[in-house]
């Protein structure tokens, strides 16, 4: 199923929790709604499955404006940050608790509940209560449980926020294989990164309510729009250096820069932001200089933190580089992962 | 070492202080049943009787037949039932309409009603008395079930357990296409069986004793609960001590059955902490 959301708008009492939001997610896809907390990307999410009403604004399911119809006669399934599982019921009856809602003859609702129950592998389970069961089962139920009764779309609230690392990384490959077999519309809310790039047809990337950009996880982490963007993807997160454009050329920390720059106002306070595997040490002539400060080990590659200017700049060096503290660099950029801000606006200049 | 030997010197103390207040609290009710057992030269004899000689029921038996005990027995079920029901459905519907229903003045309306609480039943004594003279129902089981058919402070208990769910299973049920009202009792009253199996208790055992509204509300014996009647017969039955203790056993043991029947529940219910999930 295509959701079309038109110019979507969200005010709490003193407070625009979203502020006139269109996107559209094409049907089978599984998009991230990925922002900082507070973002809006559960109001959003709450105003998807119906929990909320927009201020202004429609939102479309396919050809069906959708925008006043009730929560239950929307056809979501949504699965909460804390499972949300009737903790008196077992798992079976969990699942076919949408079905009994819907007067489902039983012996058919225990028959598509087993059959969800193998969909995210806990038909080993049914008779389990939620507190006998880990947090990664509790979430397959409650997948199960938001699944079972064929919804067109598929909400997920930050599912994953509640497990260990080791388990996050298995539920959203999980979570990406369940989507994939049932080819179901499924809209992931997450404020972390790494879970949105890793399992994300596209992302939908907000901040204070507003969309900054929506796209596929390579681009976004390629071609930022703006200087939010930049920041909020990759990890390390990117170096920014304070820049300006005088005399024709620019000036990094004060330093010239050979970076090929055009449409830029002259004298605007900039950011030259460049991706830690973007930066080049002592591998190009150039007149950007900075000082090592430290160096440390992140697993197969080592970090290098450069004083450069006012600012700190993060390279990757080899693990056997005979770089040390205080010693002296030249800095240069690879022509991909480097981008330049408007200081003040976040507008991006290349 | 050392440590380990205060632990244990402090967890004989520990024992020593529970056992004493076990047996302060478990005294009284062993003194009643054996007395209701004694002879009546036992009963009086100095130093008392722990064991009584004989287990001979004529107590028991001069309880039964003097005071329509049978009558009463009836009566105190009829009103203890009758009230339980309609409280406990009261308190169920109200608890959730202040704790999960969002309507003007709720909150305000609430404390309006929990400032009540303040107000002594003694002094709600005239105002529900000219009400049953009024409605014509005094003098019958009504009057003694009227005025206990809601509760503000059960409401209050339930209202504190059912705010304390999450809101995101009601969330998740509505979604499901779940009306409020098979939510409440679907998912909310089966969640909340511990609270309210402690507010069933706590109301059977003050309905069960109830004695101060009965005895203003009713005249004749065919409407006398157990009590009243337990009162009545220090009077029709002669201050006889063994007479009494028989007579006060019956009526205090279906509340001791119902408290070892639910036992199970309460400690459940306290020791079942924060809901996960």
């Amino acid at each position: 199923m295509k959701i079309t959301i038109e110019n979507l708008t969200k005010q709490f009492d003193n407070h625009l929790a979203v502020n006139n939001f269109s996107a559209q997610i094409e049907s089978g896809q599984l998009v991230s709604l990925l922002g900082p907390s507070g973002c809006g990307k559960s109001t959003m999410l709450n105003m998807l499955s119906g929990i909320l009403t927009p201020s202004q604004g429609k939102i479309w399911f396919d050809e069906d404006d959708v925008t006043d119809v009730a929560a239950e006669k929307r056809g979501v399934g949504l699965v909460f940050q804390n499972y949300a599982l009737y903790p008196h019921m077992t798992v079976l009856e969990n699942i076919c608790f949408p079905l009994e809602i819907q007067r489902v003859p039983k012996a058919e609702r225990i028959a598509r509940a087993k059959e969800m129950a193998q969909l995210v592998h806990v038909e080993d389970l049914l008779d389990r209560l939620p507190k006998q069961m880990s947090g990664g089962q509790q979430q397959r139920v409650a997948i199960a449980r938001a699944l079972v009764k064929k919804p067109r779309l598929l909400l997920l609230d930050e599912p994953l926020s509640n497990l260990d690392a080791r388990l996050r990384i298995e539920m959203r490959e999980e979570i990406r294989r369940i989507q994939q077999s049932i080819g179901i519309t499924t809209i992931f809310v997450t404020h972390d990164q790494e879970e949105a790039m890793s399992i994300s047809d596209a992302i939908i990337l907000m901040k204070q309510g507003v969309l900054q950009q929506m796209d596929k996880p390579q681009e976004l982490y390629d071609q930022p729009k703006n200087c939010f963007v930049a920041d909020f993807l990759g990890n390390p997160t990117i170096n920014k250096l304070n820049a300006v454009y005088e005399g024709g050329r620019l000036l990094v920390e004060g330093m010239p820069c050979d970076i090929e720059t055009s449409s830029v106002p002259a004298s605007a306070p900039l950011y030259l932001s460049c991706r830690v595997e973007s930066v080049l040490i002592n591998q190009k002539p150039s007149s950007i200089k900075g000082t090592i400060i430290d160096t440390y080990v992140i697993g197969k590659e080592n970090i290098a933190n450069i004083q450069v200017g006012n600012s700190r700049v993060r390279a990757y060096i080899d693990s056997d580089s005979a770089l040390r503290p205080t010693e002296e660099v030249t800095l240069s950029f690879k022509n991909k992962g480097v981008f330049l801000f408007d200081a003040n606006s976040g507008e991006r200049y290349i | 070492m050392k440590k380990i030997h205060s632990i244990k010197f402090s967890r004989i103390i520990l024992y020593i202080v529970l056992a004493l207040g076990a047996i302060i609290m478990v005294l009284p009710f062993y003194w009643m049943i054996i007395g209701a057992f004694k002879t009546s030269a036992e009963i009086n004899q100095f130093p008392p009787v722990w064991f009584p000689s004989s287990f001979n029921l004529d107590n028991f038996k001069f309880a039964l037949e003097t005071a329509p005990f049978a009558t009463y027995f009836l009566n105190s079920l009829i009103v203890t039932f009758c009230c339980l029901i309609c409280c406990t459905f009261t308190t169920i519907l109200g608890a959730f309409a202040f704790s999960r229903l969002k309507f003007f003045g709720r909150d305000i309306l609430f404390s309006l009603l929990l400032a009540l609480m303040m107000v002594p039943f003694e002094m709600l004594i005239i105002t529900n008395y000219r009400t049953i003279v009024s409605w014509n129902i005094h003098d019958t089981l009504f009057a003694l079930i009227v005025p206990f058919t809601s509760s503000i402070f059960y409401t209050y208990i339930l209202k504190n357990f059912f705010a304390s769910i999450p809101e995101s299973l009601y969330q998740a049920a509505r979604i499901d296409g779940c009306s409020n009202w098979k939510y409440l009792w679907r998912i909310m009253v089966p969640i909340a069986k511990p609270a309210l199996v402690t507010i069933i208790l706590l109301n059977a055992i003050a309905c069960w004793n109830s004695f101060l509204w009965p005895m203003i509300a009713t005249n004749s014996p065919a409407v006398r609960t157990l009590p009243f009647g337990l009162y009545a017969f220090q009077t029709e039955g002669g201050a006889l001590m063994e007479r009494m203790m028989a007579a006060a056993t019956l009526v205090v043991l279906p509340m001791i059955l119902l408290f070892l029947f639910a036992r199970k529940y309460i400690v459940n219910g306290v020791a079942r902490g924060g809901l996960k999930g």
